[in-house]
């Protein structure tokens, strides 16, 4: 999958309000998420885009469009 | 082929007017809401817990009535200019109308201002909704009446300039952009009659001591009579941008013209016989009418629904123009390096979390839950502070450049710009509809209460806080950026084409609709008719129980100098 760096941009910026309301998710189905999970979330996917964009990406500069 | 000002330079110099005002209210107006955002969470304080109004109504007024009403004027001068593609009748009347706007939120913004000066007695702390019975100084209200009857002498600008048009084109279909316009602006001469009525015959004579008393709950009423189109006035705009734009920024076409004009009815028709449903909490109107107002609120959603369907199929059309494929990869194919596109995008995504919090606020039993609490401006950032703010920020990267014949100074820093923006938001926005559920007061310098701990259901009330800080401050400097970045573009030297300013024609036309949807008498007709029914009652029944003057006296917010008076009128106003 190739991600264009602005369409990466705007992954980050959608994966904030999942973070956000990570907890409340949970708080559903009564677990009590604590703030660091929440925190080690974000981290495990920023790194997960961070991998899919750089094994995707074209030589260096490409931009899609 | 050349763009905008060089065919239009009179009306591009006027629409370029407006939006310098528009984009100075954004300016301090977002200070004001870094003040108040570190302020009532006790990060940093640099004014006074008692300047706090001030700062709130100036945030208040400057940003929902200033930039977004300017703004407006502008974009929609712009529109009618190009879809008509013909210059306005008179130029004199244009400038007419702007200096009447403008002097007028000057003189509401002096008001406001001088309340952060001790010396001149003078203030208008009455937030943006001016409630009687506070009192602001009398020069308030009149601006905010020159001001108003500036903007129905902007519609009447459009609506001659359509009149000559259709001398013309006796036949034609109005074209969508100035049929956005002339349907938006029948709402607002409905509406604002409320309003109207309410400063000229009752806040202003009552300000200058001519009346003695007033009757808060009929201004409240009048007030909200306008105070929830009002929101529409902000919309509609927003809405014009993503049914005529945004399709064409993602690389297609409008789905469907006929289901654009369907929406833009409904709204002159629905908007004004709902504002009661602002009053959900207000003693003295009965329940039956707040069940009308209620029900109307839901019809409602039927034109956001729409919206939300034909804005996204234009816009998966567009994608699959481009290349795009799947049911959900089509998304990447879209043209998120151009910030006028992104920032409509994501301004549109949060909009549907404001609609899902706006349905709570519209529930009248729900409302209870909420009603004046941190949910409330919660909810009102994502729609007018959101889906409307940053929707008029975008656009400005795309319709700028044809004001001045000038590049855009930076795409990427614009990109930032609303991508900062989304993200300040989301933060700000969601701690605070969580501050609201857990009864965290609004409109409130210290909301802490001796001896008594909010608690919040998940997290903790410091967590929110913290993200109500941390949102208001990403949320200016996305301003700051935003002002830098056309500031930057006055510098750059004038081209041929500095955006593609073409817009494509509907995937399915006007010619396919009914010609009645065009009937813009029988549509207004029918607005008066559910006007008159939603409010006669009500009102009738609130002048018979106060009388149309009231018996409350005023409690001015200016005489700081003079607190003995202010007590002794607020003692009898308890009393
Ligand atoms: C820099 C971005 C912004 C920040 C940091 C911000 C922050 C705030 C905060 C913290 C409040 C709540 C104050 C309270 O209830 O005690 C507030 C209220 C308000 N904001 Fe904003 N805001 C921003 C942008 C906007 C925009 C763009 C609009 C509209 C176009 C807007 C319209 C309002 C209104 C109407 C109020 C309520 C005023 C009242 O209660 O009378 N804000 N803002
Ligand atoms: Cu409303």
């Amino acid at each position: 999958m190739n991600i264009s760096r602005a369409g990466l941009l705007v992954l980050v910026a959608f994966s904030i309000p999942v973070a956000v309301e990570l907890r409340v998710l949970f708080g559903f189905f009564g677990v009590d998420l604590p703030l660091a999970a929440v925190v080690v979330f974000e981290a495990v996917f920023l790194l997960a885009i961070a991998v899919v964009y750089n094994l995707g990406a074209e030589p260096k500069s490409a931009t899609k469009h | 082929m050349a763009t905008f000002v060089d065919r239009y330079p009179e009306e591009a110099s006027v629409v370029k007017a407006s939006l310098v005002v528009s984009f100075v209210a954004l300016g301090i107006g977002a200070l004001f809401g870094l003040v108040q955002a570190l302020h009532r969470t006790g990060y940093f304080r640099v004014i006074d817990s008692v300047d706090y109004y001030t700062v709130l109504t100036g945030h208040g007024v400057l940003l929902a009535l200033v930039f977004t009403i300017f703004f407006l004027v502008g974009l929609f001068t712009w529109a009618v200019v190009q879809s008509l593609e013909r210059p306005l009748p008179d130029i004199r009347l244009t400038w007419a109308w702007f200096g009447l706007t403008t002097t007028g939120a000057v003189f509401v913004a002096v008001a406001i201002l001088a309340g952060f000066v001790p010396s001149i007695d003078m203030s208008a702390d009455v937030l943006y909704t001016f409630y009687a019975p506070l009192q602001a100084h009398p020069l308030f209200y009149v601006g905010l009446a020159m001001f108003i009857v500036g903007t129905w002498l902007a519609g009447a600008d459009w609506f001659l300039a359509y009149r000559d048009w259709r001398g013309d084109n006796p036949d034609e279909r109005i074209p969508l952009q100035t049929f956005m316009v002339l349907t938006t602006m029948l709402m607002w001469y409905l509406s604002t009659i409320g309003v109207a009525v309410s400063t000229v015959f009752f806040l202003i004579p009552w300000s200058f001591g001519i009346v003695e008393t007033v009757n808060p709950l009929l201004t409240r009423t009048l007030f909200w009579f306008f105070g929830h189109p009002v929101v529409y006035f902000w919309l509609m705009p927003a809405y014009l941008m993503w049914y005529t734009v945004m399709p064409k920024l993602a690389g297609g076409r409008l789905f469907s013209d006929p289901l654009a004009r369907v929406v833009f009815v409904l709204f002159l028709l629905l908007s004004t016989p709902v504002g009661i449903h602002h009053q959900y909490l207000d003693p003295g109107i009965a329940e039956g009418f707040k069940f009308i107002a209620m029900t109307n609120t839901m019809f409602l959603l039927l034109p956001s629904l729409l919206t939300a369907f034909t804005v996204v199929a234009s816009v998966e059309h567009g994608a699959r123009q481009r290349g795009g494929e799947g049911y959900i990869k089509w998304l990447g194919a879209l043209p998120w390096r151009d910030p006028a596109f992104t920032g409509m995008a994501l301004a549109g995504a949060l909009f549907a979390a404001g609609g899902f919090s706006g349905m709570i606020n519209a529930g009248m039993n729900i409302n209870y839950l909420i009603h004046n609490t941190l949910w409330v401006p919660g909810h009102f950032h994502l729609t007018v502070g959101t889906a409307v703010a940053l929707t008029m920020m975008a656009g400005s990267y795309w319709l700028v450049p044809q004001l001045t014949g000038k590049r855009l100074y930076s795409r990427p820093i614009g990109l930032l710009q609303v991508v900062l923006w989304f993200v300040g938001m989301v933060f700000m926005s969601n701690a605070m509809h969580r501050a609201g559920l857990v009864g965290i007061p609004r409109r409130t310098a210290e909301p802490q209460y001796q001896s008594f701990d909010f608690s919040a259901v998940i997290g903790t009330v410091g967590e929110l806080r913290a993200q109500i800080a941390l949102g208001g401050f990403l949320l200016f400097v996305s301003v700051v950026l935003f002002l830098f970045n056309l500031l930057l573009s006055a510098f750059e030297e004038p081209i041929e084409n500095p955006v593609d300013d073409s817009l494509p024609a509907p995937l399915s036309g006007a010619s396919g609709s009914p010609v009645v949807l065009d009937n813009l008498r029988l549509w207004t007709a029918i607005a008066i008719v559910l006007v008159i029914l939603a409010y006669t009652l009500p009102l009738a029944s609130i002048v018979g129980d106060a009388g149309l003057f009231g018996n409350v006296p005023g409690v001015p917010v200016w005489v700081s100098a003079n607190a003995e008076v202010t007590i002794e009128a607020l003692t009898e106003v308890i009393a």
